[in-house]
């Protein structure tokens, strides 16, 4: 590995771009703001006024269009009075969901009777309705909930806090039918058992309620406890809802080329974005409140003063290799790369440095910091021929999980095979198929690939290339002559030691 | 975006105060790190990874990454087998340290659960086994005299609930009954579950939820939060280990893991048989198996079923100095006696010091501390 590593200061703007203006997407702006930082807060409906003055507001503006990168980003932002470009060094997107009635779930259509969660939140903010519910013998209100949808502790709190507002009104009284109780958050458990102290009756049937809906309305359920048919037949029924993701929020990660989750949610599902990150530096996610203040810090983190001090060689594209195949710009898993002068370039403030591209492109144009072919050739040189006895075993093990793991194993005196030796690879996404094919040229008997589960990439999908590279230079090797099984994949987490040393030891064996 | 200055203690050294203490270095904040055990993490640092051919995102490898960056930070300077001794808060805040006296002979060689735990090992009282390089003299460490600082972050975690205390379930009789820490730490050093009465792999394996947590009996009427995530992610990794095993989950109501729960609740489905009904009681039987008693759903007498190792899902209690620290600092408890953390007089709580959470809550929730802490310097200076 390269001994110096020369830093650069790259200049970067300091304005930062909020887009959502939900409690999360005000309270993030006002954090910005409070870090010293100018904040424009767009939102494709109306924008309440925010308590900095430091905070300018675009209400229905949408983001048309993001070019630039991390510390430049090149915005086009559209509203009825025409598009206006804008630069900003760091965007905070704070998506707001939509939510909708799942009275379809129960075969039920909504009219006066049967109304959605949010209708009902309405009607109990009335007085002279609530004033209806209590009078005389008192209305029955039932709550469907957890059988449309698995549900969620805000959903379980709105209806736990509605049963206990009707359960008190005068004569009213409140039912819950519940699949999973989703009491886990803080003050749910108690106001469960407050609400059913007070007397809301709460069913937990393990089948969907089978409702009638006619002149009257009736839900019949099996009831595990008293272990019969129990029949109710409420005034109101009030449905659960689903949070839907909308095609706003899909088509704004698109333009800002952040991914989702499985459901569609921002960001993905990956422990290395929590709280606040996205796939893309520079690009926050505030999903929540409690998101906001961790927004505001990387932002000051990222932004700081202005100038960002970086490596300089993060990743370098030979001019004189690039055939512009954009091959490079499809594989980057942080949108880090951009055209100038006819060839990729790979902004050193965006980059990651997991060195995917530089494998993936075909005329190996790319050369990654200090982890270049020639550096990471001489370390497999330098492995294999340190080993003394047998089977010698080169490991190219992922900084962020394995070269953890095995640095540990090493570290707690765990068992490791003699011949065994590590090789440090920023990403697994970065081990070319010609770093593999030359530690066996060098004489190693196995080479292990060691990457991080899928799901946990920190590149997001490094450790699914190496493995896909993995297979198919097995197929090769049997062509070749030589045992597909001398080459493995395997992932394994940087708190594993114990596992990585098993892991190893019974490749060696298998040698 | 000025350069901030200042001092902030962090008490704890689990996820929560790791998290809270790098934030504030990130801001340019000194910290002075105080944790009471010889090493750092708390109890996340000793959960095993739950991956099975995917993440499930339960973050134990977060602790991991977080120690390496706070080790390496020289902002934040780390004081370990340390506690507080008093607090004089007539100007800022004047905290007295004082070594921790627990005796930790018994211990002999403690290995600290990362690598990245410095000192790897501690050596105790009457060591027979060779001290290993690096290990250091458990009577040097700690730090004693008066440190001055302008904000304190209390982030002193939780207890583990006392499995002893459901005394039918036979924890600490049955060895073979064990608690999802214990489990956490058995993957962790075996890498994969084993029996503790035979070493060998369980084919036949129980989980009890809401042991502790939900028991309006004890008083305790509060979801631990992260029993239902850590059950479900073990019960995976065994299937995946051994797709012959049997798996059941004894439980009231199943709650989320975070994103993507549906498909991830969907798919363990398919693998983990769940009943709905926490069972009264277990005993020992032969091969060192365990009777369960319960009441099955669909059914209106008592069943018997036989494992091969039972899990208890304990909760997380409110940590074992919270009175203490309350009297310490000033803080008031909450009705469930955790930490109320809405105190704000440069006094903050972070993580499950001030009620239950997984890492990912903790570590979100110590990044708003640290926020407000820094907020706090500058509007007090």
């Amino acid at each position: 590995m390269a001994e110096t590593t020369d830093m650069i200061e790259v200049t970067i703007n300091k304005d930062v771009l909020v887009i959502g203006c939900g409690a999360q997407g005000l309270e993030s702006a006002e954090a910005v703001a409070a870090k010293g930082y100018k904040v424009v807060l767009v939102d494709d409906g109306d924008v309440p006024a925010p308590a900095s003055a430091d905070i300018e507001v675009m209400a229905n503006t949408t983001v048309e269009s993001l070019a630039g990168m991390t510390g430049d980003f090149r915005t086009c932002l559209a509203n009825g009075s025409g598009r206006s470009d804008r630069t900003f060094g760091a965007i905070v997107v704070a998506p707001k969901y939509g939510l909708a009635p799942l009275n379809e779930a129960y075969g039920l259509a909504l009219d006066d009777k049967v109304v959605s969660m949010t209708q009902m939140e309405a009607l109990l903010g009335d007085a002279a309705f609530k004033k209806t519910l209590g009078q005389g013998e008192g209305k029955t209100i039932a709550f469907v909930s957890g059988f449309g949808q698995e549900g969620d502790p805000a959903a379980t709190s709105r209806v736990l806090e509605a049963a206990l507002t009707v359960q008190k009104l005068g004569n009213a009284r409140a039912y819950i039918y519940a699949n999973n109780v989703k009491v886990g958050a803080r003050g749910l458990e108690r106001l469960f058992t407050l609400g059913r102290n007070e007397g809301v009756v709460c069913f937990k049937p393990l089948e969907k309620p089978a409702i009638e809906q006619g002149d009257t309305l009736k839900i019949v359920i099996n009831d595990p406890v008293v272990r019969e048919d129990v029949a109710l037949e409420p005034d109101y029924i009030v449905v659960e809802e689903e949070v839907v993701v909308g095609r706003a929020n899909l088509d704004l990660a698109e333009t800002l080329r952040i991914d989702t989750d499985l459901d569609g949610f921002i960001p993905s599902n990956n422990v290395h974005r929590f709280p606040a990150n996205s796939n893309r530096e520079g690009i926050f996610v505030a999903s929540t409140l409690e998101d906001a203040p961790n927004v505001a810090l990387r932002v000051a983190d990222l932004l700081a003063s202005g100038v960002k001090s970086v490596a300089a060689n993060a990743a370098v594209v030979d001019e004189t290799k690039c055939t512009i195949c954009l091959t490079c710009y499809r594989c980057c898993p942080h949108g880090a790369i951009f055209w100038e002068n006819g060839i990729a370039a790979i902004s050193p403030v965006a980059c990651q440095g997991c060195g995917i591209c530089a494998s993936e492109c075909p005329m190996d144009a790319i050369q990654i910091g200090d982890f270049t072919d020639d550096a990471l050739k001489a370390d497999i040189e330098g492995a294999v021929a340190s080993v003394s006895g047998t089977p010698s075993i080169v490991a190219f093990c992922c900084q962020n999980s394995a070269l953890e793991a095995g640095e540990a194993a090493k570290a707690f005196d765990t068992e490791l095979p003699q011949g065994f030796r590590m090789i440090q690879v920023p990403c697994a996404g970065k081990v070319d198929v010609e770093f593999i094919m030359k530690a066996f040229v060098e004489g190693a008997d196995g080479v292990m690939v060691a990457a991080c589960h899928e799901g946990n990439c920190k590149a997001e999908r490094g450790s699914t290339f190496a493995k896909w590279r993995v297979e198919e230079i097995r197929k090769r090797l049997e062509t070749i002559g030589l045992s597909k099984d001398r080459l493995i994949f395997t992932t394994i987490a940087s708190n594993m030691a114990e596992e990585f040393s098993m892991k190893v030891r019974m490749f060696a064996e298998k040698l | 975006m000025k350069s901030q200055s200042g001092k902030v203690m962090v008490v704890g050294g689990g996820i929560a105060g790791l998290t809270a203490a790098w934030e504030l270095a990130r801001q340019n904040v000194s910290v002075e790190l105080v944790e009471k055990s010889c090493f750092l993490g708390g109890y996340s640092i000793g959960y095993t990874c739950k991956a099975t051919d995917t993440c499930q995102q339960c973050g134990a490898c977060s602790v991991e990454k977080m120690l390496k960056n706070v080790v390496g930070e020289p902002l934040i300077n780390v004081h370990l087998r340390t506690e507080i001794g008093s607090l004089d808060r007539s100007d800022g805040f004047k905290i007295s340290l004082k070594k921790n006296c627990e005796d930790m002979a018994e211990a002999l060689v403690l290995k600290g659960f990362s690598r990245h735990n410095a000192p790897l090992y501690v050596r105790g009282k009457g060591v027979t086994e060779a001290a290993p390089e690096g290990a250091v003299d458990i009577e040097k460490m700690g730090s004693e005299g008066d440190i001055n600082v302008d904000a304190v972050i209390v982030a002193t975690g939780f207890t583990p609930f006392d499995a002893e205390i459901k005394g039918t379930y036979g924890y600490g009789k049955w060895e073979n009954v064990i608690t999802g820490l214990e489990f956490e730490n058995i993957v962790r050093e075996n890498a994969g579950i084993v029996r503790p009465s035979d070493g060998k792999r369980p084919e036949k394996v129980a989980f009890i939820q809401c042991v502790g947590s939900r028991d309006e009996r004890l008083g305790n009427l509060w979801c631990s939060e992260v029993c239902c995530p850590y059950a479900m992610r073990m019960a995976g990794t065994i299937k995946h280990d051994n797709p012959d095993a049997e798996v059941s989950i004894f439980y009231i109501d199943v709650q989320n893991t975070g994103k993507e729960f549906p498909v991830f609740y969907e798919k363990i489905r398919e693998n983990v048989r769940f009943v709905r009904t926490i069972p009264v009681d277990i005993y020992p039987t032969e091969n060192d198996g365990l009777k369960l008693r319960h009441m099955a759903e669909d059914e209106g007498s008592p069943s018997f079923e036989e494992f091969d190792m039972v899990v208890l899902s304990v909760g997380l209690m409110p940590g074992a100095d919270s009175k203490i620290v309350s009297e310490t600092f000033d803080i008031p408890l909450t009705v469930d006696g955790f930490l109320d953390d809405s105190v704000d007089s440069g006094v903050f709580v972070a993580g499950t010091a001030a009620g239950p959470g997984t890492i990912a809550g903790s570590m979100a929730g110590a990044g708003k501390i640290a926020f407000d802490a820094v907020k706090y310097l500058g509007g007090a200076k």
